[in-house]
């Protein structure tokens, strides 16, 4: 096994940088070892703030003032990258190394063509023809998947999509055949169904070319879809590092274990509770003498206080006192009482009451009627008198709310489920339709009698950094709906309500004097979600409220939320984009494309046996953090991206994408001329499709479809 | 890419790095270390030096500035440090009484002009129409330069103090006004915004308690910048003679003055210029120390 495994391409040895700022030195990378080899896919996976961007630009010698490498070796062909001149450098970058950022649009001059933008990266290499270049621009292009590469070289960036930008960063990225492609979340800024497409052209670029590709991601699933090897970042260091296939079966380092117990999965049981990492990650300014995770550790231990030794089994490595001699990881248990949301857990640990629909009463909380939300648009035009138009962000949405009931609202970027939320709090205005809360016509309330409708219904927002004033204590945010609202007396209750409200969220009291920035990530979402309630609302819309955390904090705001409900009985919409997030949450689920719902169902259902298409797509694209699941999942890949909701086509909006619409079958002319109705479907009650042929297109039988077909490696010669 | 993992870490750090936040702890500690910026030291030890010496006019010269005596146009000497001018009046003197008229017209007017600019900003980014209304009276404004805007209302309400004040005001308006705008605008389209909306709270509380507080970073730089101009403003007027009005001492007026004496006695006009280029670059420097410890963040 270990004499079969090729040479590594890139070996790295006892990397460390430091950054040395004005607060002390921030320790971002601390001793670490690893190595990719030919035609591999390394995952480098870790929350934020553990280092492996850092790690990226480290490998590249990029690393800025007032960062800098203060040991190690990245021998790159047999030279060490750290000891090379700059001339040495620019010969291997791009070259031999070459990366591809987060976001596609930062990344590429806006001003500039993109057939220039290639052939710049092949041209200052090496000497090329122009003629020469454009044709392996186009080429390159090609491989990457976007269609009619000779006419797209004359395009300016805002002409692509995002993922079409992802891909024209890839193909620079190849223009010279690098040994090996560094990918620094390359996903993490595109929608689901997009991120499905680009991660299989990166496949298709490692198997085909040989490149080995370094992927760096904090999304378990897509490490579980992609990588061959992960390597396991926390705290600067790498904690564990394995076969893919090994370390989610296996995983011998506590936080690895705990990480892939707090993340949720789409295909497995929602009695399945989420398991949160209980505390927050270490302060990097400080040096931590023994092991970095130990403060949240279930199995720390006295001998957690020193640095933990790197175990080698096999090909495995883990720097793990309690492994260390090579036994397994004992299974987690439920930590009780130490916060509300834990004590929610062990109760849905406990009896399965998760399994049971939360009993919701058949009196319906909020009706919503053929609901329109539009936004004028700028011509576009110079002419004056050019008209403007309209983009139909909510086009005729129907749904209602039960009492205590979660409707989850999902749907990739662009689909108006923001815009949806936004009108229902009375921010965006209505265009048509009804809002009807509580037996009420909400929709066009303003003024004094909207004020009514604000102490029912109440929003958590997506990034808690944004959402709360930075210049006023938590103590202050949480006073001012009661005092806006009149609810308290005076200024004892108002202060005595605060400190309630903060306990209700699992935070202390005596942290109401604190500023926003005093606090992190998952506390302050906690706080935007206590202010929610300060005025005890029965619905509570919560948009993104979990998109902006890391995977550990994730779980502990869900099970607070769902914790909470059961407490006050609160109603929740909850919109996301992340299916298995949302799914774990609601006990039904809307399904929105281009404005409009195109699937409602219960839950389970919804996600077990989707009936439209879309929802298929949408559940297949969704990489399941398991290898062994995805290794043998079929997957319906949609092509293409989302189209202009401006614009939007004619009939099913879903036909130009669909795989089993009038772009893939023959006589499906219906779908370009009638648009589908919302009707029941499905055994299952409640189950609702948009979809002249729901339940064609099935999670089992669906067959992996590419609408581009990749070149065979022989075209791409070199030059 | 480095800049933005490694702070996550450390939330000290991160507001000192760059991530677009400010609060009100991080800022005033970004208003600290914009005040110990040594561009912003050297700044205000020049300020505080000038204005001290502007302070202390009564005890470091010996004469006043009005007092005129028969040497007219003498050069250095002992009785008259910087010499005399053509009326044979100290020129340490009134160098140094004059430096209290810029203090006076700066701290009158920059205020004054800052308030009014604030106001009008504010309400014109809450009314479409007010907005459109008071932005273009800011262009209006701002085409006419400084020195244009002091002659038309010298000629309205006659040269003197009160018309430096008010052209100093009146300048600063639409930059206050402009920079209170975009700030505002900024600031309303954060979520805290929406979550007060959300919560019921009324628009002139939103605007007091929210945006207000959270806009003062970009004001603050611009205030530093305006007391230079009003010491260059008050050079100018004085200069053309629309300005201070004579006897009293002004450094722009004797500037002035010293400029038909420049091949008798050119230490006549040595001191005025110093003084005048010192204030103007002292506050241009804290002006600028201070734009990057809290705006370029």
């Amino acid at each position: 096994m270990q004499a079969a495994a090729p040479q590594p391409v890139l070996q790295v040895q006892g990397l460390t940088t430091r950054f040395h700022t004005g607060h002390g030195t921030v320790h971002a990378v601390e001793d670490v070892s690893f190595e990719v080899r030919r035609g591999e896919t390394l995952g480098l996976v870790g929350e934020s703030g553990s280092g492996k961007s850092v790690t990226a630009m480290s490998l590249l010698n990029l690393v800025r003032e007032p960062g800098r490498i203060e040991a190690g070796s990245i021998l790159f062909g047999g030279r060490d990258i750290l000891t090379l001149s700059n001339k040495e450098l620019r010969g291997i970058r791009g070259n031999g190394l070459s990366m591809v950022f987060q976001d596609p649009m930062s990344s590429l001059n806006p001003i500039m063509r993109i057939g220039d933008q290639i052939t710049e990266a092949i041209h200052g290499k090496g000497r090329t023809s122009a003629a020469q270049a454009r044709e392996r621009a186009v080429k390159l292009m090609k491989l990457v998947g976007i269609p009619d590469p000779a006419l797209r070289l004359a395009d300016y960036p805002h002409r692509f999509s995002g993922g079409m930008r992802q891909r024209v960063m890839i193909a620079m990225a190849l223009a010279n055949e690098p040994d090996v492609i560094i990918a620094d979340e390359p996903t993490t800024a595109l929608d689901v169904t997009v991120q499905a497409q680009i991660l299989d052209v990166l496949a298709d670029i490692n198997r085909q070319l040989g490149t080995a590709i370094i992927l760096i991601t904090h999304n378990l699933g897509v490490v579980a879809r992609s990588c061959d090897r992960v390597a396991v970042m926390y705290a600067g260091r790498i904690v564990e590092q394995a076969r893919t296939t090994e370390l989610f079966a296996d995983p011998r380092h506590p936080y690895t274990q705990a990480l892939l117990a707090a993340t949720p999965r789409l295909l497995a049981s929602r009695a399945h509770a989420l398991m949160p990492i209980e505390g927050q990650p270490p302060n990097l300014t400080d040096t931590i003498p023994g092991c970095a995770f130990a403060p949240r550790c279930q199995f720390a231990h006295v001998a957690c206080a020193q640095q933990p030794p790197t175990t080698q089994l096999g090909e495995r490595r883990f720097a793990c006192w309690k492994t260390a001699g090579g036994e397994p990881l004992p299974p987690l248990t439920r930590r009780s009482g130490q916060s509300l949301a834990t004590a929610a857990d062990s109760r849905d640990g406990s009896g399965a009451t998760h399994a049971l629909p939360i009993p919701a009463s058949p009196a319906k909380l909020l009706e919503v009627r053929d609901l329109v939300v539009r936004f004028a648009v700028p011509s576009g035009s110079l002419n004056p008198f050019a008209a403007g138009r309209q983009l139909r962000a909510v086009d005729g949405v129907s749904f209602t709310l039960g009492h205590g009931e979660t409707v989850g609202l999902v749907g990739e970027s662009g689909c108006g489920k923001s815009s949806l939320g936004k009108a229902l709090m009375g921010i965006n205005p209505v265009a048509a339709g009804q809002v009807v809360f509580d037996g009420r016509d909400v929709t066009h309330l303003r003024g004094e009698q909207r004020q009514w409708v604000r102490r029912q219904l109440q929003m958590v927002f997506q990034d808690p950094m944004s959402a709360l004033n930075p210049r006023m204590t938590v103590g202050d945010a949480l006073a001012e709906p009661l005092i806006v609202h009149g609810l308290c007396k005076d200024a004892a209750q108002v202060r005595a309500r605060v400190g309630e409200l903060m306990q209700l969220v699992g935070l202390d009291r005596a942290a109401a004097t604190r500023y926003p920035h005093e606090f992190s990530g998952g506390q302050r979402q906690r706080v935007v979600i206590a202010r929610g309630l300060a005025v005890d609302p029965k619905l509570l819309v919560c948009d993104e409220a979990v998109a902006a955390l890391d995977v550990s904090l994730q779980a502990q705001v869900i099970n607070l939320l769902k914790d909470l409900q059961a407490r006050l009985g609160l109603s929740m919409l909850f919109i996301g984009h992340d299916l298995a997030s949302v799914r774990y949450v609601s006990d039904r689920i809307l399904v929105m494309y281009l404005g409009q719902v195109v699937e409602e169902g219960p839950a389970e259902t919804l996600t077990l046996q989707p009936q439209h298409p879309y929802t298929v797509s949408l559940l297949s694209a969704v990489p399941e953090p398991d290898p062994t699941i995805e290794a043998t999942r079929q997957r319906v890949m949609l092509s293409g991206d989302l189209p202009s909701p401006i614009d939007p086509p004619s009939g099913c909006r879903f036909r130009t994408r669909c795989p089993v619409g009038p772009a893939y079958r023959e006589g499906r002319e219906r779908c370009i001329t009638e648009p589908p109705a919302l009707k029941p479907v499905g055994g299952s009650a409640g189950s609702k499709a948009a979809c002249h042929f729901a339940g064609e297109l099935t999670l089992a039988g669906a067959t992996s479809s590419r609408a581009i077909p990749l070149l065979q490696p022989q075209d791409l010669t070199p030059i | 890419m480095s800049r933005r993992a490694v702070p996550k870490a450390n939330p000290a750090a991160r507001s000192a790095q760059g991530a677009p936040m400010s609060s009100a702890s991080a800022a005033d500690s970004a208003l600290r270390r914009g005040l110990r910026r040594p561009r912003t030291v050297i700044g205000l030890g020049i300020v505080a030096v000038c204005v001290l010496l502007g302070l202390l006019a009564p005890v470091l010269s010996a004469h006043s500035p009005l007092d005129q005596s028969f040497g007219a146009l003498q050069s250095l000497s002992l009785t008259h440090p910087l010499g005399t001018d053509e009326l044979g009046r100290d020129l340490l003197a009134r160098v140094l009484y004059g430096i209290r008229v810029d203090v006076v017209v700066a701290v009158v007017a920059i205020p004054l002009g800052a308030l009014v600019g604030c106001t009008l900003g504010m309400l014109s980014a809450n009314n479409r129409w007010y907005g459109t209304l008071l932005q273009r009276s800011f262009d209006l404004m701002l085409a006419f330069t400084a020195l244009i805007m002091g002659m038309l209302i010298a000629a309205l309400i006659g040269s003197g103090t009160p018309a430096v004040i008010l052209t100093v005001a009146l300048v600063n308006v639409p930059l206050f006004g402009r920079i209170t705008r975009s700030a505002v605008m900024t600031q309303l389209s954060r979520d805290y915004a929406v979550a007060a909306e959300v919560l019921g709270v009324s628009r002139s509380r939103l605007m007091l308690r929210h945006i207000l507080p959270n806009s003062v970073d970009a004001l603050i730089v611009q205030a530093a910048l305006s007391f230079s101009m009003a010491v260059f403003i008050e050079g100018a007027m004085s200069f053309v003679g629309i300005g201070v009005r004579p006897p009293d001492p002004s450094l722009g007026a004797t500037l002035k003055a010293s400029i038909n004496f420049l091949g008798q006695t050119p230490a006549y006009s040595i001191a005025p210029m110093v003084v005048v280029t010192l204030l103007v670059l002292g506050f241009t420097l804290i002006s600028d120390g201070l734009n990057q410890a809290l705006l370029k963040r």
